[in-house]
């Protein structure tokens, strides 16, 4: 008996501080995250050959994953709203991952969001964190901290070693691979949050960039520290991110 | 973080309960105080948001000896470091991971951590909380992954019902790292002869002062008291190139080519061999190769100016000062013992 009154109180205490105080009712959207291959609107699709426009390289993508979150969000009347601990690792091999709800955002319009694509610089090195940025997913390096912050995996004939493995990740200097980024909603409608329908705020994203600047496989097949090689591929694919359409 | 750690406040009530046959204790998330010695600077963890609580360290404390963590179910973080010896390895060079896979590093002594600002040989890793990411996933140490973690501890007839009392929930990834992070913050070695001469309490014999002042002499300014590190990068002349490339891993700095963290020297005389890579077995070898043995060579500490050149009763009071950091007592706290 004493153990459970315990237990109650410490379910009680147990509820975030920061809980936005009801003066708003409460909404939720959702990122969704679309990829494309190159510029012609060819489908991204893993375990498939897909020829670089570019470099002529055959690539066949194994795995896709990297992190967009650190949502902010800017209301048609200047009002701010940060949701610094949304997070999603965007899995190209389970398309439930490539949603991320975020949800207690305040009734309003919003004209602008700004993200981070990748992982904040600050969440590389304040110990293990939760949810998608859990650092037992494999996406954390171990031995030099981190996160990786976007993975590509596969096999490609030009590659000296018959595969690719790019662990892209780095989080300061001028070879950091995260970007935060703005994106303007008012051009595509505004964001309208309210608590009776979930808007999705759709992404596109295309892999094929993080070899535009670092060019063939054949440059080197493999990635797996921070540094100019990850700095190049990682900003060459988050600069092309792009905001698509919002649906209400 | 998790508010309620560092604002719950509550009476310590200890219930017996019983998962199977295994009594467990369970203990409410009662702030543990770590205890900062008077001749300690203030560490870096395991104060405020970061504080250990006794659910969390006695979590963690058993995750620490389970060996089920490991792929194969044969390794614990304690495989490697033993607490008799000051939790370095049993004195072999490198270490057996799982299916008798060696490493290429010294398994290093463990203590202080709470002080530490970066870990392992390279300084690679900069936080606590995700440093027993290196050895539970490095395919030759304990080779395991997120998928046979999770379903091990979650499937487990004890470690969810304890993951509930330090945490509030069930078993992530997070909360195993975070109870890891507070047992070993909790490893503090703070009791040595030294300690006891640092607080006036007792005096050094005649080998162990003279020893002592060639420390200051020609040590201390890379192991410098009370922690015996400064937490630099040290390239001490081993090899005019080094097979590990050191912290060059880290920074691709070619000034840090074999350079690596100077290493904690407490309970040293119980941490053997010695060196990043273990190939020095005796203190006595340690003092002969700085005293004779230091390879010049551009990538040479500058700290270093070459070998120290001690005669052979200034390196036996060396060591004889080196022994002075054993603490008796750290090795025989059961608090940070294997768990019965």
């Amino acid at each position: 008996m004493a153990v459970l009154a315990v237990a109650a109180t410490v379910a009680a205490c147990n509820k975030p501080e920061d809980e936005p105080t009801p003066t708003a009712e409460l909404g939720s959207f959702e990122i969704e995250m679309e990829y494309t291959w190159g510029m012609d609107g060819s489908p991204f699709v893993l375990s498939t050959p897909l020829h670089h426009p570019m470099t002529g390289d055959t690539l066949t993508f194994e795995t896709f994953k990297h992190y967009v979150g650190n949502v902010a969000l800017e209301s048609v009347d200047g009002e701010t709203v940060a949701k610094a601990d949304a997070y999603a690792l965007f899995d190209a091999s389970e398309p439930s991952s490539l949603v991320l709800r975020v949800s207690d955002v305040p009734e309003g319009d919003y004209s602008s969001m700004t993200l981070t694509l990748g992982v904040d610089s600050a969440r590389n090195v304040s110990g293990a964190q939760s949810g998608a940025l859990d650092p037992t997913l494999g996406m954390f390096w171990s031995w030099n901290t981190g996160y990786i912050m976007i993975k590509a995996e596969g096999t490609s004939p030009q590659s000296s070693t018959g595969s690719f493995a790019y662990h892209l990740g780095g989080f300061s200097g001028e070879n950091a691979v995260q970007a935060k980024r703005t994106f303007d909603l008012a051009s595509k409608g505004l964001l309208t949050v309210r608590t009776d329908a979930v808007p999705t705020v759709h992404f596109m994203a295309n892999p094929a960039r993080l070899f535009h600047t670092y060019g063939s496989v054949a440059n080197g097949p493999n990635v797996h520290m921070p540094g100019p090689a990850a700095g190049t591929m990682g900003q060459d694919f988050h600069s092309w991110i792009y905001l698509d359409h919002i649906h209400p | 973080m998790n508010p309620r750690i560092s604002v719950v406040a509550l009476g310590l009530s200890a219930a017996i309960g019983f998962a199977g046959c295994q009594k467990v204790q369970e203990l409410e998330p009662e702030p543990l105080k770590l205890a900062v010695p008077d001749h300690f600077p203030d560490p870096i963890f395991g104060t405020g948001e970061t504080a250990p609580t006794a659910a969390g360290f006695e979590l963690g404390r058993r995750l620490f000896y389970d060996p089920g963590l490991s792929v194969d179910g044969t390794i614990s973080c304690g495989s490697c470091h033993a607490q008799v010896h000051a939790f370095a390895d049993h004195s072999v060079a490198l270490s057996t991971g799982v299916g008798g896979a060696l490493g290429t590093r010294n398994s290093p002594a463990l203590s202080n951590l709470a002080w530490y600002p970066t870990f392992m040989a390279d300084g690679g890793i900069t936080h606590l909380e995700v440093m027993p990411l290196a050895p539970l996933m490095s395919p030759v140490e304990m080779a395991a992954d997120s998928e046979h973690l999770m379903s091990y501890l979650k499937s487990h007839p004890v470690y969810p019902r304890l993951f509930q009392n330090a945490f509030g929930g069930e078993p992530t990834g997070q909360r195993l790292l975070k109870a890891l992070a507070q047992f070993q913050a909790m490893l503090v070695s703070a009791n040595a002869r030294y300690d006891q001469w640092a607080l006036g309490q007792i005096d050094f014999t005649g080998t162990e002062q003279r020893g002592y002042d060639l420390f200051v002499a020609h040590c201390s300014t890379c192991h410098t008291e009370p922690l015996f590190t400064d937490f630099s990068y040290a390239n001490t002349g081993l090899d005019s190139v080094s097979a590990d490339a050191g912290r060059y891993r880290v920074t691709l700095d070619p000034l840090d080519h074999g350079a690596f963290k100077v290493p904690n020297l407490r309970n040293v005389a119980l941490t053997r061999p010695y060196m990043h890579d273990g190939r020095l077995f005796t203190l006595r070898s340690v003092v002969d190769h700085y005293a004779d043995g230091v390879i010049v060579h551009p990538g040479l500490d500058e700290r270093l100016p070459g070998p120290l050149g001690l005669d052979e009763q200034q390196r036996e009071d060396l060591v004889a000062f080196l022994e002075t950091l054993t603490d008796y007592e750290y090795l025989a706290n059961s608090q940070i013992s294997e768990p019965r």
